[in-house]
């Protein structure tokens, strides 16, 4: 596939080659596509060993890779397509967000598949599911190692296909099939954005490739509108407003490809993306990008608040983490975006899988039909109250490490720009961690706490799961603890993670702190203490219905689409087709008029015409209205016989 | 040698077919098969023998055709001239793979089979001719030739109302081709053979010792009106209508003279004509309403072939004729031409997502999928034009596969409505596998090659000069309307649970729902794995192209 060219510096490690270390970068993504193809022919016996073997061959063999990278990324370059010398290459990139991203992506996506096994053990198509998910991993590896932003856009179409059949897995079923369209065409509507960003961003830059782009884009600084068409992207695939309500619906795959989708995967492939091009916006495109994360991350706070779908409360709480990221990345934050997408990334698997058992022991994901299950599923109970209180923010937790980072920068960021009105992205930021406190309280209570209420199931027959799914909840809820990320249990500043990835200013306010943990405590409060308030109420019916977006998109989007394209078919029938069929009436009522002239009149052009249309009219004569249709081909074939003769 | 053999083997077999007695009804089927694969290595061949790094036609074949002195009109000659080049050259590959699939698609035929091949046959060799040809003449007659039997393929093996189709097909189709016509004897009287007016005229002893200088003085002779007009030789040769310089100072189609017709210059006018011409066989909105009743009407292997081949030749028409001999045309127009080249996209795009009828949609996408070959070519720009004749190679592919994936549900229950079906997914799992790639592929999913097509088409048309941002930005919401009508294709008829319209067994169709046959997968699978192949190699392609393209496009650099 054409010549590898190469550059990086000396390495650290010596045991790994430069070699050795561009072999590893080709092979990473190779491993689940290989994995998706050996899939298919494998036994349904060993399709979860293998898949399970193979990711985990990719989490030992990316932190190899991020340990011996070095200050230089790797980078790789091979031809793709030269149209008359001009020249788009594939190209990998490893640097240290992309380990980063390599390792967090290896490493949910090996606990989901081991949860898999044990949740999915009765599935038929179980083959088939380990394949989508190899192919799901493998274009999230080739978004995370992208080296240009064609190569971005490539798989992160093959992203939205592998969401695609994986949201539609239970395709027998109606609703999953057309959420699983739902997903791929707003995921497309992004996309053509995204597309648009790249064709502006080549005829700006004259190259695709990130390394050149963020050396010019520091130089000069790129359109607005360039910016924005990129973001387009991530506003479809990260589920900003107004993209947001396919995710729910996204609900209808098997539920630890939801905590694959919402952590690791998909919706993190858009603020991976701003950390790409965040050179190339200007500073008009990320006053937007703050504005949208901002109204994303309270509209997603506020639809979590009264569902009764266990699943769609927390896919509401992605929705509003992921506004949290992009108002971050829009604040200048990239950093603390990475930072919180990567903290997020495993309490948001661990409370899925979490909510995955507790879906298995009681078979339905009304949570009206839960409750009091804290002694049944006591080690869910755990791994779910740690996640909730890390995604919750409360100190000692990942979540608020995170948060803490986002919300000091954001409000940095609004003393800096000119109008106070910007004030408002902190503080509805802020107003929205309190909401996260409030419905996952309310979540909280409403699975473990009063009584139990569901009439089906016997609470004797709910029963906690086998270590298969155990093991990687409580994993992932030790991994939500904030030790790890800093040692300081209320400050992420001096933190490894800003080691790697450092923060271009550090704000710090003595008075976050005590408020958002103040806000925190006050929301969980009235989460747990609130009584569920009539679904009638107007309030409560927007929360459900998020705003009603698919109500406006179905009436001034699908519908008015639709209509336009029956309109314009029947205009194609009765206009086009019908001037072209009107046009060969008149012709051969023409044709008429000119045999009788030509009866009345000469008559020796007359015989000729008359041969002809004989000659041409024993041609046509099995033709269903062949008297009419041979006079127009005689017609035309004269009229070319005798247009040959004059010329 | 291997251009004609290309196009007078299946002649040859058709002649064969035709003079065998009836009853070797099953034979027929055999020969055409051989010889469809002899066409495949033969181009292959072709493929491989090509050198890629120079410009010009390559593999020529010459030899005097027809020479007739007409006195103060000058000499007229013809020439039996084939060649290819980079334009070329991949639509012929195409061609002879397409047309292998259509015969393996006409297998189980058994009414008429005698006829069917023979023309079949007849079919396949003027295809090759009207690729190959360099003689405008000589691909003027293939063209027009390739009418007939594609007229009597719709109109005795169609569905119910073949006859208003084929007539139909035939008489727009005609319509074009007199436009074309008159172009053609336009520039023929324009137009000097600069070779062998030397010869005429004195100059030179033999063609062989013609050299470019001699040329340039000859051109500058006639320029100057000191060449005797009996002496000169007027010529359809292709490599000398494409170059301003062969033009007859008083000659109405001279690019200096710019004589008014109906308001228009003269050379306006012919280049609108030729366009129409073959904007008729890409179809390009409004010229396209015979293309979804000629394609609902024929026969699997006919539709197949149509798609996956015919409409090409009008985008081929476009780089080799209409922009080639024109380029003053193809400039001035640009935004209008551009412009119908979106209203393609989006309207072909739009009318897919009304259609009931399963076939009727995919003809529509052809219609969405050709205006990008338009797209393309209008931007005149490197990666427009490589991509647009990419596409044309993808869109064979892809719109073969498409419409034998109908011919497979058909061929069960003679019904194609899309609200007939429910759920295919449980009966028939590896028809539905096929499907989501032939529709995943055709969408523009990376990986195949519909996406390398609309990606470089697009970006063409988003850095060309011609024309405004704002319309290729229109343009891509064509990619978005493809997901659509594809995949809500896919969510009504093969997912949810099963369902199918009650349909009452006829003769020639299985009477349940089985999966694909050995046979069938025999076309689709190469089809798929050739889709994927050239998506994830694009080069394939784009080697054959760069060479002539970056040759072609020097004439509008000027500007």
């Amino acid at each position: 596939m054409g010549i590898f060219a190469a550059n990086s510096e000396r390495l650290r490690m010596p045991v790994a080659t430069p070699q050795l270390l561009h072999l590893l970068t080709i092979v990473l993504p190779a491993l689940p596509f290989a994995g998706f193809l050996a899939l298919a022919v494998a036994s349904r016996r060993i399709a979860g060993i293998l898949a399970i073997a193979l990711t985990g061959i990719g989490l030992i063999l990316s932190i190899g890779l991020a340990l011996s990278l070095s200050k230089q990324p790797i980078t790789l370059l091979a031809n793709w397509a030269i149209l008359s010398g001009v020249s788009f290459p594939i190209s990998l990139r490893v640097d240290a967000l992309a380990a980063m991203m390599l390792i967090l992506v290896h490493f949910v996506a090996l606990l989901v598949q081991i949860y898999s096994i044990s949740y999915l053990h009765d599935e038929p198509k179980l083959r088939r599911y380990f394949a989508y998910l190899q192919l799901f991993i493998g274009s999230m590896l080739g978004i995370v190692m992208a080296g240009n932003l064609l190569v971005m856009y490539a798989f992160w179409e093959l992203v939205g296909l592998a969401s695609y059949l994986l949201i539609g897995f239970y395709a027998e079923r109606q609703a999953a099939s057309k959420a699983a369209m739902k997903a791929f065409l707003m995921n497309r509507v992004g996309d053509i954005g995204f597309l648009l960003g790249i064709f502006l961003t080549y005829y700006y830059f004259h190259t695709l490739d990130f390394e050149i782009l963020s050396l010019k884009g520091a130089s000069a600084i790129a359109p607005t509108v360039l910016g924005l068409c990129l973001f387009m992207g991530c506003v479809g695939k990260s589920a900003q407003f107004p993209l947001l309500t396919w995710l729910p619906d996204a609900m209808e795959g098997p539920t630890p490809v939801s905590a694959l989708l919402h952590a690791a995967t998909m919706v993190a492939a858009g603020i991976f993306l701003l950390a790409r091009i965040h050179p190339l916006l200007s500073p008009d495109a990320l006053v937007v990008i703050a504005l949208i994360g901002t109204i994303t991350a309270v509209w997603g706070g506020y639809s979590a608040l009264f569902q009764m779908d266990i699943k769609k409360v927390l896919a509401f709480s992605t929705v509003s983490q992921l506004g949290l990221m992009v108002a971050a990345m829009g604040t200048g934050n990239v950093s603390g975006a990475m930072f919180h997408l990567l903290t997020h990334a495993f309490f948001k698997a661990g409370l899925f899988l979490s909510v995955g058992a507790v879906i298995h022991a009681v078979h339905t994901q009304d949570m009206r039909h839960m409750g009091g299950l804290r002694k049944t599923l006591s080690t869910t109970f755990i791994g779910y109250t740690i996640c909730s209180a890390a995604l919750a923010g409360l100190p000692f937790l990942s979540g608020f490490l995170s948060k803490e980072v986002i919300l000091g920068e954001a409000f940095a960021w609004a003393s800096d720009q000119r109008s106070k009105l910007a004030y408002f992205v902190p503080v509805l930021l802020l107003l929205s961690s309190g909401l996260t406190a409030l419905y996952m309280a309310r979540q909280w209570r409403l699975i473990f706490f009063g009584d139990y209420r569901n009439k089906d199931i016997p609470l004797t027959q709910a029963h906690e799961p086998d270590w298969f799914m155990r093991g990687p909840v409580i994993l992932l809820a030790i991994f939500s603890i904030g030790l790890w990320f800093s040692i300081n249990p209320l400050s992420a500043h001096g933190s490894w993670f800003f080691q790697i990835l450092p923060i271009t200013e550090e704000a710090s306010f003595w008075w976050l702190a005590p408020i958002s943990i103040g806000l925190v405590l006050v929301g969980g409060w009235v989460g747990f203490r609130m009584p569920e308030p009539h679904t009638n109420s107007v309030f409560v019916q927007i929360s459900i219905s998020y705003g009603f977006l698919d109500v406006v998109y179905k009436y001034i989007v699908i519908s008015p689409t639709h209509r336009l394209a029956s309109l314009l078919s029947r205009a194609d029938r009765r206009v086009i087709d019908g001037l072209v069929n009107g046009a060969g009436i008149s012709t051969v009522v023409l044709a008429h008029l000119t045999r009788v002239v030509d009866r009345l009149g000469v008559d020796g052009l007359v015989n000729g015409i008359a041969w002809l249309a004989g000659r041409l009219g024993r041609m046509t004569r099995s033709v269903q209205n062949g008297q009419v249709q041979s006079y127009i081909t005689a017609a035309v074939v004269g009229l070319l016989l005798v247009l040959w003769w004059i010329l | 040698m291997i251009l004609s053999l290309l196009i007078f083997i299946p002649l040859l077999g058709s002649l064969v077919v035709a003079l065998l007695p009836a009853s070797q009804s099953v034979g027929f089927r055999w020969i055409a098969l051989l010889i469809t694969l002899v066409e495949v290595v033969l181009a292959g061949a072709a493929y491989i023998i090509f050198d890629t790094t120079i410009t010009g036609y390559q593999l020529l074949e010459q030899a005097n055709w027809i020479t007739l002195p007409l006195g103060r009109l000058g000499i007229a000659s013809i020439d039996y001239l084939v060649g290819v080049d980079g334009i070329s050259l991949p639509l012929v590959v195409l061609s002879a793979v397409v047309m292998l699939i259509g015969v393996v698609s006409s297998w189980p035929l058994t009414h008429r089979t005698k006829a069917y091949y023979s023309l079949y046959l007849l079919l396949t060799g003027t295809i090759m001719g009207c690729f190959v040809a360099l003689d405008f003449f000589l691909f003027f007659l293939f063209f027009e030739f390739m009418l007939l039997p594609m007229y009597f393929l719709i109109g005795l093996w169609g569905g119910p109302r073949r006859e208003y189709a084929s007539i139909k097909f035939f008489l727009y189709t005609l319509l074009g081709s007199l436009l074309i016509l008159l172009v053609m004897i336009g520039l023929y009287l324009s137009v000097m053979d600069p070779v062998s007016t030397a010869v005429a005229a004195g100059l030179v002893a033999d063609p062989s010792a013609v050299t470019t200088d001699i040329v340039h003085t000859l051109q500058r002779y006639m320029q100057n009106g000191q060449l005797d007009s009996a002496q000169i030789v007027h010529t359809f040769d292709m490599r000398y209508l494409s170059d301003g310089s062969n033009y007859l100072p008083d000659a109405f189609l001279n690019p200096a003279a710019e004589p008014i017709i109906l308001g228009l210059p003269a050379r306006m006018l012919a280049f609108w004509a030729v366009f129409i011409g073959f904007a008729i066989k890409l179809p390009i909105v409004p010229l396209h309403t015979w293309l979804p009743d000629a394609h609902v009407e024929a026969p699997t292997p006919v539709s197949v072939v149509l798609a996956g081949v015919l409409l090409k030749i009008g985008g081929y028409g476009f780089l080799r004729i209409a922009w080639d001999f024109f380029p003053d045309g193809a400039a001035e127009y640009a935004r209008i031409l551009g412009g119908l080249g979106v209203l393609s996209i989006v309207y072909g795009g739009l009318n897919a997502l009304a259609q009931t009828d399963l076939k009727k949609m995919i003809a529509y996408s052809s219609v969405s999928h050709m205006g990008f070959v338009l797209l393309g070519i209008v931007s005149l720009t490197a990666e427009g034009i490589n991509g647009a004749i990419y596409q044309m190679v993808s869109h064979g592919v892809l719109s073969a596969m498409l419409f034998l994936i109908v011919g497979v549900l058909y061929d069960r229950t003679h019904d194609r409505r899309i609200d007939s079906y429910r759920g295919l997914m449980q009966p028939m799992p590896r028809y539905t596998t096929l499907t989501v790639i032939a529709f995943f592929a055709s969408l523009g999913l990376p990986g195949f090659s519909g996406f390398v097509g609309e990606l470089f088409t697009l970006m063409g048309g988003f850095q060309s000069d011609w024309l405004p941002g704002w319309m290729t930005a229109i343009a891509t919401l064509g990619i978005l309307l493809g997901a659509a009508y594809f995949l809500w294709t896919l969510q009504r008829m093969f997912f949810g649970s099963t369902w199918v319209r009650p349909f009452e067994p006829q003769a020639g169709s299985t009477s349940v729902l089985s999966d694909l046959n050995a046979r069938e997968k025999l076309m689709l699978i190469p089809l798929g794995l050739m889709a994927l192949l050239l998506g994830i190699f694009p080069n394939l392609i784009f080697n054959l192209t760069s060479t002539t393209v970056a040759q072609w496009l020097v004439k509008f650099s000027v500007e």
